[in-house]
């Protein structure tokens, strides 16, 4: 089997993201949130928040939308991304993807108007043998900044390979 | 600060949060894959879906891990949530009818913080967990 742990430690990638309104509330209705606090900003306000905050999981979602060419920072993986690298190879023998497990930690709120500093690391592969499969782990965080250089989440990623 | 729906001093462990029930329809996976950007063709592609083998498109699992979030800030505030993690444990199949658990495990202060520690998961009508995890949430 392949040692994947000189991968441990290296980014994944880094993105500005700007937190835009029309894709936080589009989210918050597609998970059938018609909480009024997602879908006015007044009520945002009214509710202790600069603005329409996201719902706890768009942080997967947000580098779909506002993260555009001319804010983008250096790509420090050099052109070669872990993921792809380390996917690639176990997919290569075949096998199933899984998205294990998702965690999410907010150190401040999350809203409209944020523009974020996003930075991707591999935080662990590891393998496991489970009823005749090799289970193989693969944990990325995605922290993220705000201007002002305070976190504002921490978004961990932990993918399974069964073969 | 954000609004903290539920009073510290009156929640207790082992209190549970009102049931969330949504039966999983294709509209809300297209649009899911719309909102979120996941357009992997096994959730929005009966034909493609079948022709992997499966008996149809089956949701995104963070669809599932949004619904069981909205199932905790119902009650306990948008905006309340500090940590959410989940385990996706089975697929979810459209017909199916979700319905949430959500119970305090802890209560606790931490830095003038009043949190609560959750325990929560998303089944269908036969009990089969789909998504299961923890939260920890502000009270007021």
């Amino acid at each position: 089997m392949s040692d994947f742990s000189g991968w441990i430690g290296k980014p994944t990638g880094a993105h500005t993201v700007t937190v835009e309104r029309g894709p936080v509330s589009n989210f918050a209705t597609a998970l059938t949130d018609e909480s009024a606090i997602y879908h006015d900003a007044s009520a945002a306000r009214d509710a202790g928040f600069d603005n329409i905050p996201a719902p706890p999981t768009y942080p997967f979602a947000m580098q779909h939308w506002g993260t555009f060419d001319e804010d983008q920072p250096d790509d420090p993986t050099g052109g070669v991304n872990p993921m792809a690298e380390v996917l690639g190879e176990l997919m290569s023998s075949g096998g199933l993807m899984l998205h294990g497990e998702q965690e999410f930690e907010f150190h401040k709120p999350l809203v409209v108007g944020q523009r974020l500093h996003h930075e991707g690391e591999v935080k662990d592969i590891y393998s496991k043998e489970s009823k005749g499969k090799t289970m193989t782990f693969m944990v990325v965080e995605d922290r993220y900044t705000d201007d002002d250089g305070d976190p504002v989440v921490t978004s961990t990623m932990n993918l399974i390979h069964r073969a | 600060m954000p609004e903290s729906k539920l009073n510290f001093d009156e929640v207790n462990e082992g209190d549970e949060a009102p049931v969330l029930t949504h039966e999983l329809t294709r509209t809300d996976l297209v649009r899911y894959a719309g909102a979120s950007g996941d357009f992997n063709p096994m959730h929005t592609d009966e034909v493609a879906a079948k022709e992997a083998g499966l008996p149809s498109v089956f949701g995104h699992g963070m669809f599932s891990a949004g619904l069981l979030a909205r199932a905790i800030t119902d009650w306990t505030g948008v905006g309340s949530v500090k940590r959410y993690k989940v385990r996706f444990t089975k697929q979810t199949w459209p017909g199916e009818k979700l319905t949430s658990s959500v119970t305090v495990t802890a209560k606790r202060k931490e830095e003038g913080e009043n949190l609560l520690d959750l325990e929560c998961s998303l089944a269908n009508e036969g009990g089969e967990v789909k998504v299961a995890g923890e939260a920890t949430v502000t009270a007021a």
